[in-house]
């Protein structure tokens, strides 16, 4: 499993970029976990109208960008998977439990909230608990990580501290890397077997060796061709020299010892271009899948990415009124009320409760609106919307318009039937109950009668087909 | 450092044991166990599956690697890599719609025609790389350097 990317240093830069990844999921996920369930004392900011929009579409590009970033960090780590032996004792057997949590949980939290993105809960456990549980285990175990690699963290975080003039990976055994080349990672005992290890060329014993072997061929054409490719000459050449020489004296115990002895020079001089080649290659590649996966998807939240949205879970423009739909008047059970002719708001202050007629609202709706709807899902698409401002009718019954509200929907059921929306927002004057989209009358799917829309919230608080607003602090 | 660790190392079970408590006193016990399971077969999954074709893939680009230029094997490496996250993003995307939208918004395109048509693309790259290198390799007998990639 040697290889030249997996070494220290590779697991330091893809771990600072998964961490980043990681930190930014975890910092707009708790803001949307805390816009939806916040704590009494939180008031959020109203401005800019596209701050959710924002935090959103990052968290689900972030999201995907860890795919091919994790799975290129797991490879890095692979050598340290199979260790020998499995564990060194309690501390080492705590740090390898705290990597499972954090492997495992990684993988279910990204490979689950991909699937959400696509409505898809194939698992048996509750989605939105889960997640926000898992995120704090996966950060934790982060941070446990953080603290049981700093040693090796600090000592290959430069590039230039990593790798010698000839780019070959500097490997410093006193820092407990379990990711060194064979025979140097952190053991308990470096006896006789790594020494033997070193000696015996980079090659592991037993099948992995052979088939290694196989697979890089015979070392002295090889390494004959390397030199013949550099008519130069250069002083490494001289390395390799009497290893190339060696199938050709092929006689005898010394020439063997030679050659054997002489092995690991021979890599180490074919290493710095070899391995510099490789890394870049590695590097290539995971650029290549973070870019493309992210750039072929983030079309859902991002303008100017969505000409190239091949794969993204949402078009925007797709839907009633150019405008997508996360829940449907049907799945919602009101295609009764929310057409009835005898529908009317329920606007409840604290002295004062007024009914209001779609007429009457649409007599008093003028004010428009230009707001995002930004899904917890990740796509958005910002509208135009007209109504009645949401402090005006808190004005009509006598209620100071900012005032915490509770607003319920005609849904049947459902988790955002009823939902309630702080001071900040019903005092903000682009938080309207809409009537009116994109000039036309809401359709059904979009919230008809009326709906609400409030600047920086997440889609599900925006409660479509709304009966009654009420007064609450 | 030392003070680092030890803070780092107090501050991270902190949150671990917030998220434990998260867990459960927000998810059925019955549901818990469903989510070990998942947690197990993840580890499984990449151990035993992923793995392992990680590993078989990067021998056979290592073998190839022998006979081709460095510059060819980067473009098939990262065509391959660019390949099979694409497949790993959209294959449960074209399961997902297959097992039924909850309105025609959601996942509206054909995610399967799309697939094989970049998978093509990225296959034909491959193919053209690999003609390049071979027609190379043929006419200048140079082994090379580098296995560009994880053996």
């Amino acid at each position: 499993m040697a290889s030249p990317n997996r070494n220290a240093r590779s697991a330091v830069v893809w771990g600072r970029l998964l961490g980043v990844a990681f930190v930014v999921c975890f910092g707009t996920g708790v803001y949307s976990h805390l816009l939806q369930d916040p704590l009494p004392w939180m008031r959020f900011p109203t401005r800019p109208v596209q701050l959710y929009q924002f935090t959103q579409g990052l968290h689900i590009t972030a999201g995907i960008a860890i795919i091919p970033l994790l799975l290129a960090k797991l490879n890095v780590v692979m050598p340290a998977l199979a260790q020998v032996p499995p564990v060194r004792g309690v501390l080492h057997l705590l740090e390898r439990l705290s990597i499972a949590v954090l492997v495992s949980a990684s993988i279910v939290q990204v490979g689950t909230g991909l699937l959400n993105t696509y409505q898809w809960y194939p698992w048996p456990f509750p989605f939105r608990q889960v997640h926000y549980a898992l995120s704090y285990l996966i950060i934790g175990s982060l941070i446990l990580h953080i603290a049981s690699k700093l040693p090796v963290i600090v000592r290959y975080w430069r590039a230039r501290d990593a790798y010698d003039a000839e780019g070959r990976f500097v490997a410093d055994p006193t820092v407990g890397s379990e990711l060194l080349p064979d025979g140097r990672e952190a053991r308990p005992a470096v006896g006789e077997r790594s020494a033997a290890a070193q000696t015996a060329g980079s090659y592991p014993r037993g099948l992995t060796g052979r088939l290694l072997r196989w697979v890089d061929g015979p070392a002295a054409p090889a390494a004959r061709a390397e030199r013949e490719a550099r008519p130069g000459g250069q002083v490494r050449d001289l390395g390799t020299a009497n290893v190339s020489a060696e199938p050709r004296l092929g006689n005898g115990a010394d020439a063997a010892e030679a050659g054997r002895a002489s092995r690991p020079e021979q890599d180490d001089a074919l290493s710095g271009p070899r391995q510099r080649i490789a890394r870049r290659g590695f590097v290539a590649g995971v650029t290549a899948a973070t870019v493309g996966v992210v750039a072929l998807t983030a079309g859902q939240s991002n303008r100017l990415l969505e000409p190239l949205n091949l794969f993204g879970a949402r078009q925007r423009h797709v839907g009633p009124q150019s405008l997508p739909v996360n829940r449907t008047a049907r799945a919602a059970g009101v295609l009764a009320t929310a057409t009835a002719a005898d529908w009317t708001l329920t606007v409840v202050g604290k002295d004062v409760t007024r009914t209001f007629s779609r007429a009457e609202l649409v007599a008093l709706g003028t004010a428009t609106a230009d707001l995002p709807i930004s899904c917890v899902e990740g796509w958005s698409q910002v509208a135009s919307w007209r109504g009645v401002r949401m402090g005006d009718l808190l004005a009509s019954v006598q209620a100071d318009p900012a005032s915490a509200l509770r607003i319920t929907s005609l849904e049947q059921s459902g988790g955002y039937r009823v939902t309630e929306m702080g001071a900040e927002y019903a005092a903000d004057p682009t938080t309207l109950v809409a009537l009116e989209v994109n000039g036309e009358t809401l359709d059904l799917d979009h919230g008809f009668p009326a709906r609400v829309i409030a600047p920086g919230r997440p889609g599900v608080l925006q409660t479509k087909w709304i009966g009654k607003i009420e007064v609450i602090r | 450092m030392r003070t680092a660790r030890i803070v780092l190392v107090v501050l991270g079970v902190l949150v671990m044991a917030f998220g434990a408590y998260v867990l459960v006193t927000t998810v059925r016990p019955q549901r818990i166990w469903g989510l070990a399971t998942w947690l197990l077969a993840a580890v499984v999954l990449h151990d035993a599956v992923l793995s392992p074709f990680v590993v078989g893939a990067g021998l056979l680009l290592r073998r190839t690697g022998r006979t081709l230029g460095a510059g060819v094997l980067v473009v098939v490496q990262t065509a391959v890599v660019l390949g099979c996250v694409l497949a790993l993003v959209v294959l449960p995307e074209i399961a997902a719609k297959h097992h039924g939208q909850k309105n025609p918004t959601v996942l509206p395109f054909d995610y399967t025609t799309r697939l094989l048509v970049v998978e093509g693309v990225l296959l034909a790259v491959v193919v053209v790389a690999l003609v390049i290198g071979v027609a190379r390799a043929r006419r200048s007998p140079r082994t090379l350097v580098a296995s560009t990639t994880n053996g």
